[in-house]
């Protein structure tokens, strides 16, 4: 019964709060744009706002697929390494791929050459989503592994060099590579429609699917979303093949940008995912989180980076001031999930007490914070 | 749903396996034991996936080859931590020599005296630490007299005027505040040159791009690029050919390698400076086999610098991965204290 009374109590707060999250960010992001526009008189021209989208929208679509592993509770420590497996591969692919243990040459149509490169991302989300929910390792633990497999691969297929050539020849039917990943439709960079249809592909799967509702309940209470019905280890799987999917499209993005594929591409772009999640209102404990929140948070990390440079800040500063920012974001998320959670605790013993006196009270407000805290 | 995961799995790995195997042919080789007769080399550098360090691993694994050592190839990434695991391996398997290119002038010197201890002779590349008589050699190339050269090329294109910013390497690595120092011996005599702006793009080129868009942004109308080095510069390079600003842009770079080059010949950089990587790493395996054999380097001085060669429009086709064809191609090595022969590097 007192189950009962904190979950129908609960429901609108949990609203109000997600709001104020999001608001919260988008409210900084708004402070950043327009301390930055006072600064400096090219911060909000036309050209450097697609500019730095473009720059943002290579972070977000890394951690739109990260939200997805976050709001299951987990982590994916190797999105950059799949970043840069990505990129290698598909510049391998297009230099000509050596067929083993023939002589022979195979040069792939850019169509297939994105195809394989994707299956690779996804691939390597597979074996972390394997050895996390079948073989139960701690998703820190697998991923950071797998950060090491996948640069080491990286290097191992590019045996160190960069490859450069990534335009294909007519004669052989595989142009295009360059041409279309670093395209501008509508004079809107690729990146930023690549983001766009992330964004909506995946607001929608945690929206308007089973597999979302799911997911927000594995992230919640594990336990007892299996004991529902939720088939917790698919799930589990899933979200890891989701995010290495979304670090090989910007693998991708990023080596036609270049234009070159380096071993090296997509170094520490992990740590700014995390960091647009969680400034995002993203709980790593997982259960909490949106797309917009997490697109709220690469903006205002990516226009912070990019800004400072504009104003011209001090290479080390701007360093200082990132991590400073980021702790203040999360520092405030936190302050205020305590104070929402002291105002439902309140709210929940006021409840109890003005309805029927049969409970003693301190029972019930023991009860009421146990159930608001998990 | 399992089937299509199964279905997505296998294809996966049959990709990533048959995308490594051909590589992993190579890599046995550079494993392939010596003939007999040979010791051990361990060979320690920073990071293969650079070009230029690739070319330092190859040269010294070669080069050993053909004198009959086996080798064994580490890369500490500038991490003093890692480096010092790699030594203490070394020591362990009791290895003949070892070539190091060191993590830092100061971290690294535990780590030489360690193996010094131990009986086994260090010889340095690329680098220097702090401290002499404890390495057997030291031989690095002189990037101050490097930049210097880069620098009086790219003044005389700018036409000794003009606004430009600069690509700053990893502020960490002794190397970038070496270059950019002597950069800017050079280009500072000149009042009309006027530096817009410093950022660091850490040797990286994604990074030098991202750098360039948003200077760009800040100073539209920059007329010139100084950088750390070359994929810093390549990197500038393709942000200015998005903005169409590049036949406007002077970009100068460092390294010498083989994408800078093919950039000079097109007309895309203006210069950039050769390190004579293949040459020190060279000398470092020849005087280790001299030791190992004689006890004696076989050379007076500990620490030999070698000079840095130009490379510019006239040059940048000779260049073949950090060799340049004909001009040059004998390794100059001249002691410490000898002033940099500047004429003789530029024909």
């Amino acid at each position: 019964m007192t189950l009962e009374v904190g979950g129908v109590a609960r429901r609108p707060r949990v609203n109000l709060n997600a709001l104020l999250i999001e608001g919260r960010a988008f409210l900084a992001l708004v402070l950043a744009v327009v301390i930055f526009s006072l600064l400096s008189p090219h911060f909000l021209t036309g050209d450097n706002l697609i500019l730095m989208t473009r720059h943002v929208a290579i972070n977000a679509t890394v951690a739109i697929g990260l939200l997805m592993v976050i709001l299951n509770g987990g982590i994916d420590l190797s999105v950059g390494s799949i970043v840069g497996l990505s990129g290698v591969v598909s510049g391998y692919l297009l230099q000509g791929w050596n067929i083993p243990f023939t002589d022979r040459t195979a040069y792939l149509p850019v169509w297939a050459v994105v195809i394989v490169s994707l299956i690779v991302g996804a691939s390597i989300g597979l074996v972390n989503g394997f050895l996390i929910a079948r073989l139960k390792i701690a998703p820190f633990i697998a991923t950071l592994g797998m950060l090491y497999v996948a640069r080491g691969l990286a290097l191992v297929i590019t045996n160190g060099v960069t490859f450069n050539d990534l335009r294909g020849e007519p004669q052989l039917g595989n142009t295009g590579f360059v041409r279309y990943l670093a395209s501008r439709p509508l004079g809107i960079p690729m990146p930023i429609w690549v983001m766009g249809a992330f964004a909506i592909i995946f607001s929608l799967l945690l929206n308007r699917t089973p597999f979302g509702r799911w997911l927000y309940a594995t992230g919640s209470n594990e336990r007892a979303a299996e004991l529902s019905g939720v088939p917790v280890r698919r799930v589990k799987i899933w979200v890891y093949v989701f995010s290495g999917i979304c670090a090989a499209a910007v693998g991708m993005l990023l080596a036609a940008d270049l234009p070159a594929a380096t071993p090296r591409g997509g170094e520490f772009y992990e740590l700014n995912a995390i960091a647009a999640v969680v400034m995002g209102g993203a709980a790593l404990s997982g259960g909490r989180g949106t797309v917009r929140g997490t697109l709220i948070g690469a903006f205002l990390i990516g226009f912070l980076v990019d800004g400072l440079v504009l104003v011209g800040v001090s290479v080390f500063w701007q360093q200082v001031i990132k991590g400073a920012v980021i702790i203040l974001a999360v520092a405030v998320d936190q302050a205020q999930q305590t104070l929402h959670r002291h105002r439902a605790g309140a709210k929940a013993v006021r409840a109890a007490s003005g309805g029927p006196p049969d409970p003693p009270d301190r029972a019930v407000t023991i009860q009421q914070q146990k159930v608001t805290v998990t | 749903m399992t089937k299509l995961l199964t279905s997505v799995v296998a294809a996966g790995g049959l990709v990533l396996v048959a995308l490594a195997s051909p590589a992993a042919a190579s890599t046995s080789v550079a494993a392939r034991p010596a003939s007999a007769g040979g010791g051990e080399m361990a060979i320690i550098t920073v990071d293969p996936s650079n070009p230029y360090w690739k070319a330092e691993v190859d040269t010294a694994e070669a080069v050993a080859a053909e004198l009959g050592y086996s080798t064994t190839v580490d890369a500490h990434t500038n991490d003093p931590d890692l480096q010092n695991q790699f030594v203490d391996a070394a020591i362990s398997r009791g290895v003949d020599a070892i070539i190091l290119d060191p993590a830092g002038a100061e971290e690294s010197v535990g780590a030489v005296q360690r193996a010094t201890d131990a009986g086994i002779p260090v010889f340095l590349v690329n680098a220097e630490i702090s401290e002499q008589g404890i390495a057997k050699s030291q031989i690095i190339s002189n990037n101050a007299q490097g930049a210097a050269l880069g620098a009086e090329t790219w003044v005389e294109a700018m036409g000794g005027e003009g606004r430009y910013v600069e690509l700053f390497g990893n502020p960490t690595d002794n190397n970038a505040q070496v270059r950019s120092d002597a950069y800017h011996s050079v280009i500072d005599q000149y009042p009309d040159l006027e530096l817009l702006q410093t950022e660091t793009a850490n040797w990286d080129r994604a990074e030098g791009k991202t750098k360039m868009e948003l200077l760009l942004s800040a100073h539209p109308d920059l007329q010139g690029v100084i950088a750390g080095n070359d994929e810093m510069a390549l990197g500038a390079i393709q942000a200015l050919r998005e903005a169409d600003r590049l036949s406007e842009v002077i970009v100068l770079g460092f390294d010498g390698n083989q994408d800078a080059a093919d950039a000079v010949v097109a007309g895309d950089m203006v210069a950039t400076v050769l390190q004579p990587i293949v040459q020190g790493t060279t000398l470092a395996v020849q005087q280790a086999d001299t030791y190992i054999r004689t006890g004696e380097t076989g050379v007076a001085d500990e620490k030999q610098a070698i000079d840095c060669i130009l490379i510019t429009s006239d040059n940048a086709g000779l260049l073949d991965n950090f060799v340049l064809a004909e001009a040059g191609a004998e390794p100059t090595a001249s002691s410490e204290d000898t002033t940099p022969q500047t004429s003789s590097v530029t024909s």
